[in-house]
């Protein structure tokens, strides 16, 4: 069997520094996901995936799936299970998601994921984080929170392609004004170019806007076989095409490059070739500028833009609307915060949004679509491409 | 030593806080290489099948699956690439800020992004050189039978040469 799969619904938490339990967060993104499609009742679901990365550490909570299942009413038949991968983690669940109902081992799965991150004390926050790279080697170098290492990235991609402190707060700039019209977004304020310049240091070449917060929330989104789908929903189908998702490294001491980074061409790759698609081909684009930089070397490796070159393009307006591939339209990590298993699963949210033709802010007539995340120490990038044809 | 709000923890040491990796025989079988840390040597396993040095150290090759191990010296001296000096959102345990972090040419063996230690901020600059700087950590209390012994442990960070 190998069918067509489609995304029928969608809907998030508001996200940002929030009162409440990850219990609580589950619950709302269910809510906003059935409220976007009426159609679908927990009783069409017969599989759940619930993406979370640090449930043990800030909610000492394992085996969280059946107990998302009892709080949001789906009783799952298939599938019932969590699905890690930090930062990708919400991304991933999608992938397995799509690989069951192609394979028809199910029909109606939901993808849900979020976090809890900030504790009652928030140096807590900062230590757990230890555990987010390879604990033993590279945590316990002091490499907590990610800064640092994408500072060294930034530094390294100033020097070899002449890239400037101006293209990192473009940015900011761009994805910060996308998010005013994301009422669900942590930041929901414009800054200006002289803000961004002028923001307070992190880890130099980095400061505030250039990295994204610390954040809670939680996302959900209805994965559903072609055929059911037609069933399911009234709106436009948006299918998913293909996806790649890829691991070269983990450990610091084993980046092949810290400019170029291969797992993410390797996934890009991938998801080009089994969705049909090349990289001009896409119209709407999310993806994991956890940092400005990141933003930046990733229009080079998905293929938009010349390696190098990211820089002018961000500056040129070119990942901004109008331009050639539109970037972080509902304001992506730097504006919507990144509660880590909710990310993936806010960037299908926005394209599918995109593709059906009611996003917040349109781009006109998107066809094709795509979301990228990068998880870990730069350790694996997963990447999936959104149609309106399958 | 009590904890506000968890009183049962009272002075209980707890592996999920640790931010060092354990080193005993009993709970890692790579133990050689931090008793090797405590002669001022940086070791890893090469494999006497198909001569790889893979870093961290391992009990399995993972370029052609030996197990048949032996551990080797590494260069202790490297050349610094690029330098970060993290200001803010420095972890618990890792000293006032800034927190300064370099990437180390280790002669050629791998490039490692590692801790800078006894460095000024501002002082450290690409092309300088930099020395392995082993430093003594917390121990762990560790059950042996119905004792507990408190189990050393070192780490290790690399220092300007000077």
């Amino acid at each position: 069997m190998d069918r067509n799969v489609c995304v029928i619904a969608g809907g998030m938490s508001k996200w940002g520094v929030r009162e409440g339990s990850q219990r609580d967060f589950f619950q709302e993104a269910a809510k906003a996901c059935y409220d976007d499609n009426p159609l679908v009742k927990p009783k069409d679901i017969d599989g759940l995936l619930v993406a979370s990365a640090y449930t043990e550490r800030t909610s000492y909570q394992t085996h969280l799936a059946p107990l998302v299942a009892e709080y949001i009413g789906v009783k799952p038949k298939n599938v019932c299970a969590r699905v890690e991968l930090l930062c990708a983690s919400g991304s991933s669940a999608i992938i397995l998601a799509f690989a069951m109902i192609k394979s028809g081992q199910a029909d109606v799965v939901m993808v849900t994921g979020g976090e809890k991150l900030y504790t009652p004390q928030k140096w807590e926050v900062f230590y757990s984080e230890l555990a987010s790279v390879d604990h033993d080697w590279d945590g316990s170098q002091g490499l907590g929170l990610p800064p640092p290492v994408f500072a060294m990235v930034a530094k390294q991609h100033m020097k070899q392609y002449g890239t400037k402190k101006e293209h990192l707060a473009q940015v900011s700039v761009k994805n910060r004004r996308n998010a005013v019209h994301n009422p669900n977004a942590q930041f929901r304020k414009a800054i200006t170019m002289e803000e961004a310049m002028a923001a307070r240091m992190i880890v130099p070449p980095l400061t505030l806007f250039d990295c994204c917060p610390i954040t809670d929330g939680a996302a959900a989104i209805i994965l559903a076989a072609e055929e059911k789908a037609k069933e399911l929903t009234d709106r436009p189908l948006v299918y998913i095409r293909g996806t790649g998702q890829a691991s070269v490294n983990n450990m610091s001491a084993n980046m092949p490059t810290w400019t170029t980074w291969e797992a993410l061409k390797i996934a890009a790759k991938q998801a080009y070739t089994k969705s049909r698609v090349e990289p001009k081909d896409i119209d709407v684009a999310m993806t994991h500028d956890c940092f400005t930089i990141s933003e930046i070397i990733e229009m080079e490796d998905l293929g938009f833009c010349e390696k190098g070159e990211g820089g002018p393009f961000v500056a040129d307006g070119q990942t901004d609307f109008g331009g050639k591939v539109p970037v972080n339209t509902d304001g992506g990590l730097l504006g919507c915060g990144h509660p880590f298993g909710g990310t993936g699963i806010r960037q299908g949210i926005e394209v599918m949004k995109q593709l059906r033709g009611d996003a917040a802010q349109q781009v006109p007539n998107a066809a094709i679509g795509l979301t990228h995340n990068l998880s870990g120490f730069i350790a694996a990038h997963t990447v999936v491409i959104y149609g309106r044809e399958p | 030593m009590s904890t506000p709000g968890i009183s049962v923890l009272d002075g209980k040491y707890m592996v999920t806080m640790d931010m060092f990796p354990q080193q005993s025989r009993e709970f890692n079988q790579i133990y050689p290489f931090f008793e090797h840390l405590k002669e001022g040597r940086f070791t890893t396993t090469k494999c006497r099948e198909c001569g790889a040095e893979p870093f961290p150290p391992r009990v399995l090759c993972p370029e052609c699956l030996s197990t048949n191990l032996d551990w080797i010296d590494w260069p202790t001296v490297g050349t610094v690439v690029e330098v970060t000096e993290e200001v803010v959102g420095v972890p618990l345990g890792f000293g006032k800020p800034p927190l300064v972090h370099a990437l180390v040419d280790l002669q050629g063996k791998r490039t490692f992004f590692v801790r800078i230690i006894n460095c000024r901020e501002g002082e450290l600059k690409p092309g300088d050189q930099v020395k392995l700087a082993v430093f003594d950590i917390d121990p762990v209390p560790q059950e042996m039978g119905r004792e507990v012994v408190m189990v050393p442990r070192v780490f290790y960070a690399f220092e300007p040469v000077k």
